[in-house]
């Protein structure tokens, strides 16, 4: 169950595995996917599930299946460290999506650009669609709305009888959304609300609004 | 020279200082130059060291007759200490020997603290005598040529086995000494324990079941005759005594004269929160104690501990306030009383405490005990019982831990190299591992060498690699050099150490506790007032501030469990608050107005009866159960009856325990009478349920923390040594969560839960409570408000939760509370 949300008369869809889709354009935002961590750790002697490889790609496929956008764009930390056989995985699912890709540059992406030259998927620093700034870094610019990545953001809700739960979610402030990171065997950071921050989280399979 | 002259050697040298061996010292060295291995039970202070270090230089005499003008070098005999700051004091006792004795051996320490520059020297020439900790033996086991090293080895000595008995760094033990038992020609296995309840396992564990090493062996125990007495404190007005709390500050002006009294007295806390917090307010209200009383415990830094030992033994403090950092070792003659605060978890640390005082041979030690809310009274009765009849816990030794012996088995791949076939029968020999099968060794290997149990052609694991010959080796630096940093099975939050900008060192404080602070906040520290300006690495700057604070690091303390026979103690107390007051204590007669509070509310049980609590506070709906079987019983017994009641609907609630009795606390009513129609408190199914309510609590989840650093899965980093392992970070979190749904059967992933299982949740004692209850009226009383008998139960903020509803649901609920 996604949600939909209207940003300067714009639509979106927050979708539950993570991705924001905008109708319009045809475009989906999808933000730290971290590929090739499970297989940089193994590597290195730590033995993550080696089978854990796979869902992220099971996860994109599904997401793409659902909106069929014309184009993809990652918000960064799309690989999470040097290049490492995951990378192949990566060049197949590239092969057999038809969308167009396309990466702004996060703080993890230190694979050769060449590399992502030679799939066709465009690289920037910070892209200005419309009246959207799509960065991984978080930032304020006026006149623009942001859409960013890297915080991996989550909530704590508290209820009665001392319940607690911490949660991942799309982080809305008035100039601003976070996207949560998509990737599985990721981490997360809590953030606290203001009053005028709005805040969906991912429950299962839906994205509910809190 | 004979046994004879051998004896008269160390007589003699008893005699120069005043002393006599006593009976168990003897025994020991009859066995030792026997060659037989042993266990020796015997308490801290009473001459164990001496015990065990005489028959050791010895041997060495015996074999070097010529041994006042010729040495010989080489390591023989290695001394394990649990606490690397034991290591000076046993170094002491051990050169005392050697020297007075005429002989050349030399003694040596290699700790954590030793330098490099003194660990390049042992290298070459090692100590006569090793004075090391369990994690420095396996770092040994990793170095290149160490068969070497131990090749000439007579005798190892596990000094505080019962320390180590029970926890993974016993095990770690066991798998040193399977490995030196190949090794040394002529080995020897000393251990020496206090008194636990298992006394004979210790010896089992500790030298290998069905081992030719256990037939030869001996259990000494030194029958000191110490007398105890225990008084308990008692507040004047029970009125205004709390029903809660763990400080216990009401009663600091009963301490004041006991203090006066004695010639040094150790005030024991819990916590090294709560050791800061006393140690403030007694010179907030005291100031004429300024310069007479000290602090000690784990996080300062060892100067400072050091100093305090010290001063002591000089006998210029008046009163030291300490943590379990003083239970062991360290003679300390002038002690005179000791005093400890809240109850001790655990009769054999009580006694081990009170033992810390009048430590001549035939002076009574003397401790209070002083509650720190209402209902331990009841406890500290129960105690003065339990001391009587040395009802002490015992030690449970683990079984089949996967995660230390991948860890182990990597060590010996790190330094030569290890051949299975001739590793196998030696860890089969060892108490943790004798039930390993051929499959799950194969497993255990499969997971080394591939990370998994088959190979795949695009997988880049790696690891530990299988030469030619069949050898398993890890040939990679980078990874050894990891692996090395990784050798340990202790698996803290990370500590930051906190300093002057100028850089005096002051302490180290846990890293969760450091990042909740912001510049300019000011905490109290090894009792000083400390102002955080800023973390620089891992490092944190301070000043020194006049701004009074309440912000106090905590540290978790261990939670022990009572035995079976202390939470016997403990309820047979508690029912006499129901019979006549001449057949009470003077705690029991001191809680009257408890028990009368109690009874305006609820009742208090009699032997054949079951009490459950209900009442809504403004936390939520309160079900308290109260089969007073200790704190572990209760842990598993409130997990199961959870499970089985969401079977009959989804429920969402916290779990609270203690000695006394367990909480549910959920956001709905629990229907109480339908636990009671449908049985719930039967024994059938018991393992069956409990085993599947792991599946919606977190114990397990918990668990597989330590498994997934111990087995080296997890990287900690450590930074302060400036090695980046950032990338290889990880939470263990993510990982159980990865292992959950793509290696359910991974047996690591599956220790976690046998562990909780096994470890935590007690299953035997489970059954005979539950079958207890099961004769006992149930007592239902559905209360206006919290009752005495509650308050430490609800008001405790560790908890376990536990839910089978979806998370939609909750959510749905919670929001609502948001917006309202």
């Amino acid at each position: 169950m996604t949600q939909t949300l209207h940003i300067l008369n714009t639509e979106f869809v927050l979708h539950p595995l993570g991705g924001v889709f905008w109708i319009d354009q045809s475009l989906l935002l999808i933000s730290d996917v971290h590929l090739g961590k499970v297989a940089h750790f193994r590597k290195f002697g730590a033995a993550v599930p080696r089978k854990a490889v796979h869902k992220n790609f099971m996860l994109l496929d599904k997401l793409v299946a659902h909106f069929k956008p014309f184009h993809i764009c990652f918000l960064g930390d799309l690989f999470h460290s040097s290049l490492n056989k995951e990378w192949q995985l990566f060049e197949n699912w590239v092969a057999k999506t038809p969308s167009k890709i396309s990466l702004v540059t996060g703080n993890h992406d230190i694979i050769a650009p060449e590399k992502f030259d030679a799939l066709e998927i465009e690289q920037y620093q910070e892209l200005i669609v419309k009246d959207f700034l799509l960065t991984h870094h978080p930032e304020e610019r006026e006149s623009y709305f942001n859409f960013c990545g890297h915080i991996h953001p989550a909530i704590r809700l508290q209820g009665f009888g001392r319940q607690r739960l911490r949660l991942p979610c799309f982080f809305k402030s008035t100039h601003q959304l976070i996207l949560p990171a998509f990737g599985e065997f990721t981490g997360t950071h809590v953030l606290k609300p203001n009053k005028s921050d709005e805040v969906y989280v991912i429950v299962e399979n839906e994205v509910v609004k809190v | 020279m004979t046994k004879k002259q051998l004896f008269e050697t160390a007589e003699n040298w008893f005699h120069l200082q005043g002393w006599k061996p006593f009976a168990f010292q003897k025994e020991t060295w009859a066995a030792y130059l026997k060659g037989q291995h042993g266990l020796l039970n015997a308490p801290t202070g009473s001459g164990k060291t001496y015990a065990l270090w005489f028959p050791i230089v010895l041997s060495y005499i015996k074999n070097n007759p010529n041994y006042k003008t010729k040495h010989q070098k080489g390591l023989k005999a290695i001394w394990i200490t649990p606490l690397r700051a034991l290591s000076q004091e046993i170094k002491q006792s051990a050169e005392r020997i050697t020297n007075e004795l005429g002989t050349q051996m030399t003694v040596g320490i290699r700790t954590g603290d030793t330098s490099t520059k003194e660990r390049a020297r042992q290298k070459t020439t090692m100590p006569d005598l090793l004075i090391t900790t369990p994690e420095s033996l396996q770092l040994l086991l990793s170095s290149k040529g160490y068969e070497k090293v131990f090749k000439n080895c007579e005798a190892i000595v596990v000094d505080e086995w019962h320390e180590l008995l029970g926890t993974k760094r016993g095990i770690q033990m066991e798998l040193g000494l399977s490995r030196l038992k190949t090794i040394c020609n002529d080995l020897r296995v000393w251990g020496i324990s206090a008194t636990i309840g298992n006394l004979e396992q210790a010896r089992e564990v500790l030298l290998g079941p069905n081992t030719g090493a256990l037939d030869n062996s001996v259990l000494i125990k030194a029958k000191l005759n110490k007398k105890i007495t225990v008084k308990s404190i008692i507040p004047k007005k029970m009125e205004t005594f709390p029903w809660r709390g763990h400080l216990g500050l009401h009663l600091l002006e009963a301490v004041v004269p006991i203090i006066n009294n004695s010639k040094t007295t150790l005030l024991f806390t819990n916590t090294r929160s709560q050791c800061e917090i006393w140690f403030q307010k007694i010179l907030e209200k005291h100031p004429e104690y300024a310069g007479e009383i000290a602090m000690h415990h784990g996080s300062i830094n060892k100067e400072t501990r050091l100093w305090v030992e010290q001063a002591i033994r000089n006998e210029s403090l008046k009163a030291v306030v300490c943590t379990s950092s003083l239970d062991l070792g360290v003679d300390f003659a002038p002690v005179e009383t000791v005093i400890q605060i809240g109850g001790p978890k655990g009769v054999a640390r009580f006694l081990q405490r009170a033992g810390r005082s009048g430590h001549s041979p035939g002076k009574e030690s003397v401790i209070y005990f002083m509650p720190t809310h209402a209902i331990e009274l009841i406890e500290a009765s129960a105690l003065q019982k339990a001391v009587k009849t040395e009802a002490v816990e015992d030690r449970l030794p683990y079984l089949n831990s996967y995660d230390v012996l991948i860890q182990y088995l990597t060590t010996l791949a790190v330094s030569d190299g290890f051949y299975p076939h001739e590793i196998y029968p030696e860890i089969k020999q060892t108490f943790c591992y004798q039930a390993v099968t051929e499959e799950q060794w194969q497993w255990l290997l499969n997971f080394l060498v591939m990370g998994s149990q088959s190979l795949s052609s695009y997988d880049e694991y790696k690891k530990v690699e299988v030469e030619d010959d069949g050898k398993f080796k890890v040939n990679n630096r980078g990874m050894a050099m990891r692996h090395r940093f990784q050798i340990g099975t202790i698996v803290g939050d990370a500590n930051i150490a906190v300093r002057y900008q100028k850089g005096g060192y002051i302490g180290s404080i846990e890293e969760s506790f450091i990042s909740k602070l912001t510049a300019g906040d000011v905490f109290t520290f090894a009792g000083r007032n400390l102002e955080f300006i800023r973390i620089k690495g891992m490092q944190a700057h301070v000043r020194n501030s006049s701004k009074r604070t309440n912000k106090i690091p905590s540290w978790m303390g261990g939670r022990l469990s009572f035995s079976a026979q202390m939470s016997k103690l403990l309820r047979e107390e508690l029912y006499t608050a129901e019979r006549d007051a001449s057949k009470q204590s003077k705690e029991i007669k001191a809680l009257a107005p408890l028990f009368a509070k109690q009874r305006t509310e609820s009742i208090v049980p009699k032997p054949d009866e079951f009490l459950i609590e209900t009442f809504k506070t403004r936390d939520g709906y309160h079900h308290i159960f109260y089969p007073f079987e200790g704190r572990g019983v209760h842990e598993a017994m409130s997990s199961l009856l959870a499970y089985r009641i969401s079977l009959l609907s989804p429920i969402t609630c916290s779990l609270a325990f203690n000695d006394y009795g367990f909480e549910l606390l959920s956001d709905k009513v629990i229907d109480i009478q339908a636990i009671l129609d449908n049985n719930l408190f039967t024994t059938q199914y018991m393992l069956d349920d409990l085993q599947k309510s792991l599946n919606s609590n977190e114990m397990a989840r918990r668990r597989f923390r330590d498994i997934a650093v111990i087995s080296g899965m997890v990287f900690t980093g450590y930074p302060d040594k400036g090695i980046k392992m950032k990338h290889l970070q990880s939470s263990s979190q993510l990982l159980f969560d990865v292992f959950k749904d793509f290696e359910a059967d991974n047996l690591l992933f599956q220790q976690a839960f046998t562990e909780t299982f096994e470890h935590q949740l007690e299953e035997g004692r489970l059954r005979m409570a539950l079958e207890r209850i099961a004769s006992q009226k149930i007592k239902w009383q559905a209360c206006q408000n919290p009752t005495p008998f509650s308050f430490p139960i609800i008001t405790d903020r560790l908890r376990e939760k536990l839910s089978t509803e979806k998370l939609a649901d909750r959510i749905k609920r919670m929001t609502k509370i948001l917006n309202k």
